[in-house]
């Protein structure tokens, strides 16, 4: 957690792809570039930590692979949200932000709330 | 990303799943790629590019190496999972099926039950009797000496042995690391109340160390234990510590055995009780003495046992005891011929003895029965998968793999084997305590046949077996079922004729082997028959008997026995209802043995051939002979005027007058007993017919001294009379009771009873291989009835056809008959080849019948062919009422 990026809380990344395919089946770099786009430069994630990660959530079910042909007439692994996924991301996504919210309220909060000193 | 050429082999594998590592590698490198195109867009160099795309990346090698790890992990699980979901699915499936077709699966069942019960009961005898190893440590070192003599000192002074002794071979301690005799006999015990017979081993000073036995509490016997004099010592078993001392302190203590006190210095564990179920030990000196071998009827026959020093072979040995015997004396050297001829045996092998045959011929037997049942089994199956070809040529054209449906057809015929298997163990169970009967005496307390893991192991294994071997062939054939034709033809008629005539040769076989089975069940009931027809010499009918013994050693023994011998038949006399009672030392059948003496007839030299000559030695009162019917041939029985002041007389057996007096009166002419204590000579007075100890021995020569001469420690006491059974019984305790209250009577019960114990081992070989032979003959004929109807049923349109053409009723059976009789003569007479040859096996089994008794063959032959013919009968009557019209409209 260097300086002003900031390394990706374990889970964070998982939310991340399950967002990054909520638009419809995509690749393993695919969804690497549409993090660093949409995040720029703030989130600082390891392209090659993203496919333990889009592996893990195969197994649990939350997303399917499926060897495709890319639009360079590549082979490549497509990954899909699962009815399931699509549940999950949801639910996360309500919990993360509610977590943010909450976190950031906090910090916003005017003088006047300071802590009771007794 | 180095493209690597893709390995041939891993190629192939791919067929069998994803190739986890090429996928992930793959996988990469995509990525990788479109990294670096993206970057050389944006105007790097392309060297710049790529490192750029690595960079970003990061490790390329430590992920590389963590998805695979994880997608082969995965992968494993989850072909685990298709496996197990495959195997769950097929035994679902064959469940489904056995229950839907519950008649069926009820047959097989049962026929397995009774291949698979009979073998795995007769299996566990034999495991118990031979594969188990005794429990003694590393047992298969330890071997039986054949005639190692044990010295004896009859008044203090010891005898020269001629013979290797037991000190002798006790110093070859190159060869041997521990050498002991061992014999056994009963004995009364003196505690609290009244006296109780126990079994004792009579065992030398090594005894226990030799058999690698230690106490559990206390010690075993010296070194000093072991001599004359110091050897009122015993060791108890774990039973008799329960039983007598109710588990408290026993060592130290003192127990009288028949009149004589001994203190008890340790007690075994648990389970030792060897030999002959011993409830307790004590010490057979060396030399011995008369003492030693008094309380047990005068007469111990010991076993010398040893074990073989590390490191030296059974034949290293014997060359050493061979030697020993070239040493002695040329007087001997026909029996140190005979005794170096044979190679040591181990200890087990000759307690197992001569029950060995009979044990392995059973099993033989079951494994035939199994070997029917399997046949049955397969026909069976062969007619079910009949009955299913179109399910399976329907789930062919649906995509079944043809192993798949092979696979499916034998988990069916596992679960069904598995199934036999534990209905199998049941009646195993069940059938222990038969199967217990035919272990040999000598393992009493060493072994009892259970259904330990090994047997379970083997029931399982014989149930994979037989549901593989019955299984398969089925299995193949019902998945090779082709589509179209099983879909076209209605029920298949071109395949199942060719099916047919493999079901027949199989019921043919299935025919030879139960007919082999009988013939040797017939050959086992002649034998057993011929043995019941043996006059045995005597009449067991309303014959009593009990057996007491004196205790040794009260001053005036002598007088006192005679005392009890006369009070006894006083009293018994006067017994209203008994005819006839006696005394005699050793009964005949008892299966107790008893002594022989060298005999050398008056006026002849003793040269070493009438050495040789022994003659059983009795002791009987007159009442005896006419108690058991023994008819006088010549001459006076013994009275008790016959006493110890009167002149020496002797009854002789007419065997005993024919060997020794051969074409003379043998009245009057003297003999005397050679050897060792020579006394005077005794005249012969009279003769009685042979009397057999065994009933399949030959009669040896008996002579029988007067009981009132001197009356022995062991007496039986017989008795017959017109009282039932349980008067005559308690007359005979009541008179001991009345001529001496503290006096243990034990082995009390009818003379008849006794012979049937005698006869016990035989009579269970002979009704286990006649139940399988009768087992046999029931699977043989429900399989001929099976192929049979099956035929008819197949061939009732050709049937329909020919009574349409003409052919009368009497035709169309004969045409059913002919078939079943055709497949009946071939396995009848493949059958009687294979008796014949089989009945070699049993000769040793046999008693007054040759192996090759053409009775056995030919009713053994009937029996099987007469239930045949019936079984063809009924599908024959079906098959003369073929009835045209029906048979064309089903068409």
């Amino acid at each position: 957690m260097a300086d002003s990026s900031l390394g990706v809380l374990r889970g964070t990344l998982d939310l991340l792809i399950l967002k990054a395919l909520s638009w419809g089946p995509a690749h393993g770099y695919a969804v690497a570039e549409w993090i660093e786009r949409v995040t720029g430069d703030t989130l600082q994630i390891e392209e090659g930590s993203l496919y333990p990660a889009l592996h893990r959530l195969d197994e649990r079910g939350l997303i399917e692979a499926e060897w495709g042909v890319s639009g360079t007439n590549r082979r490549a692994k497509y990954y899909d949200l699962t009815t399931r996924g699509r549940q999950a991301l949801k639910a996360e996504s309500d919990t993360w932000t509610r977590y943010a919210r909450a976190v950031f309220s906090a910090l916003e909060a005017p003088a006047s709330l300071k802590p009771a000193r007794v | 990303m180095p493209a690597r050429e893709e390995p041939l082999w891993r190629r192939y594998f791919r067929f069998f799943g994803p190739d986890v590592d090429a996928d992930v590698d793959e996988e990469i490198s995509f990525h990788l790629e479109m990294r670096e195109k993206d970057f050389l867009a944006r105007g790097l160099s392309p060297e710049g590019a790529r490192k750029a795309a690595i960079r970003k990346f990061g490790d390329v090698e430590r992920h590389r190496r963590q998805l695979r790890r994880q997608d082969g992990r995965r992968l494993r699980r989850n072909r685990w999972s298709e496996r197990l979901d495959e195997w769950t699915q097929d035994l679902r499936f064959a469940f489904r099926m056995l229950w839907h077709h519950r008649g069926f699966s009820g047959a097989v069942i049962a026929t397995l039950a009774l291949g698979i019960g009979a073998t795995t009961a007769i299996f566990s005898a034999v495991d118990a009797a031979m594969l188990r190893p005794l429990p003694f440590a590393d047992s298969g070192r330890l071997v039986q000496l054949p005639d190692i003599q044990i010295p004896f000192a009859p008044e203090g002074k010891e005898l020269p042995s001629t013979l290797p002794d037991i000190r002798t071979v006790g110093g070859f301690s190159i060869f041997f690391s521990g050498i002991a005799a061992y014999a056994s006999g009963g004995l009364n015990l003196s505690g609290v109340g009244s006296p109780v017979r126990v079994q004792v081993g009579v065992v030398t000073a090594g005894f226990f160390s030799t058999l690698g036995l230690s106490p559990a509490q206390g010690r075993v016997f010296g070194p000093e234990e072991g001599r004359p004099g110091n050897d009122a010592v015993t060791v108890i078993s774990h039973t008799l510590w329960q039983r007598q001392f109710g588990g408290g302190k026993a060592v130290g203590a003192s127990v009288r055995l028949s009149g004589r006190l001994y203190q008890v210095i340790g007690v075994m564990p648990r389970g030792v009780t060897f030999p002959d179920g011993a409830d307790l030990w004590i010490p057979l000196t060396v030399p011995m003495t008369f003492e030693s071998f008094t309380p047990f009827r005068g007469f111990i026959s010991s076993t010398v046992v040893a074990r073989l020093a590390p490191s030296v072979s059974r034949d290293a040995a014997r060359a050493r005891l061979q030697q020993a015997w070239r040493e002695i004396p040329p007087t001997f050297s026909d029996d140190a011929k005979e005794v170096i001829a044979n190679p040591l045996r181990p200890l087990q092998d000759t307690l197992v003895g001569d029950r060995r045959t009979p044990m392995l011929v059973l099993l033989g037997a079951t494994a035939l029965l199994l070997l029917i049942a399997c046949v049955n089994v397969t026909n069976l199956l062969l007619a079910h998968a009949a009955t299913r070809e179109r399910e399976l040529a329907v789930r062919a054209v649906l995509g079944a793999t043809r192993g798949r449906l092979v696979r499916q057809l034998l988990v069916q015929s596992l679960v069904l084997s598995l199934g036999g298997a534990l209905a199998g163990l049941l009646c195993a169970y069940a059938s222990l305590g038969v199967v217990g009967t035919l272990l040999p005496q000598g393992l009493a307390g060493l072994a009892a046949p259970a259904l330990d893991g090994r047997v379970l192991g083997f029931a399982i294994v014989l149930a994979a077996i037989t549901g593989l071997g019955f299984g398969l062939w089925p299995a193949v054939r019902g998945a090779r079922a082709d589509a179209q034709t099983a879909m076209k033809s209605a029920g298949g008629q071109s395949a199942g004729r060719a099916r047919g005539r493999t079901r027949r040769m199989l019921v043919a076989a299935e025919l030879a082997l139960a007919l082999m089975l009988l013939a040797s069940a017939g050959l086992m009931l002649r034998s057993f028959r011929a043995l019941l027809g043996i006059d045995a010499g005597f009449r067991t009918e309303h014959v009593a008997t009990l057996q007491v013994a004196f205790e040794q050693g009260t001053r005036s023994a002598l007088a006192s026995r005679l005392h009890v011998v006369e009070g006894l038949l006083e009293k018994l006399q006067s017994t209203p209802g008994i005819e006839e009672a006696g005394i005699v030392n050793d009964l005949p059948l008892s299966g107790q043995g008893g002594i022989a003496l060298q005999v050398e007839p008056e006026g002849r030299p003793a040269d070493s051939t009438a050495l040789r000559k022994f003659a059983r030695y009795l002791k009987a009162s007159g009442g005896y002979f006419r108690a058991l019917n023994i008819p006088l041939l010549r001459g006076r029985l013994l009275t008790e005027a016959d006493d110890s002041i009167a002149p020496k007389v002797a009854v002789i057996s007419s065997t005993m007058a024919r060997q020794y007096w051969p074409n003379q009166d043998p009245i009057g002419m003297r003999f005397r007993n050679g050897g060792a204590g020579n006394e005077g000579y005794r005249t012969v007075i009279g003769v009685v017919a042979d009397v057999r100890e065994h009933l399949d021995e030959d009669p040896q020569p008996q002579a029988y001294y007067p009981i009132h001469e001197s009356p022995p420690l062991n007496l039986s006491l017989v008795a017959r009379g017109t009282l039932p059974e349980s008067g005559l019984l308690a007359a005979l305790r009541e008179a001991v009771r009345a001529v001496d209250p503290t006096q243990a009577v034990y082995n009390v019960r009818m003379l008849d009873e006794m012979q049937s114990i005698s006869l016990a081992p035989r009579r269970s070989n002979t009704t286990l291989i006649t139940t399988f032979g009768l087992l046999a003959l029931l699977l043989a004929v429900v399989g001929v009835y099976g192929v049979v109807a099956y035929n008819v049923t197949l061939r009732n349109r050709e049937l329909g056809i020919r009574a349409a053409l003409g052919a009368r009723r009497a035709d169309l059976a004969r045409l059913v008959i002919r078939e079943g009789l055709g497949v009946a003569l071939v396995g009848v007479s493949i059958g009687l080849a294979g008796a014949f040859a089989l009945s070699r096996v049993l000769r040793a089994l046999l008693y007054g019948v040759g192996p090759s008794d053409p009775a056995s063959f030919i009713a053994a032959a009937l029996v099987l062919l007469l239930p045949v013919l019936g079984a063809t009968l009924i599908p024959a009557r079906r098959a003369a009422r073929a009835n045209p019209v029906e048979v064309m409209r089903t068409e």
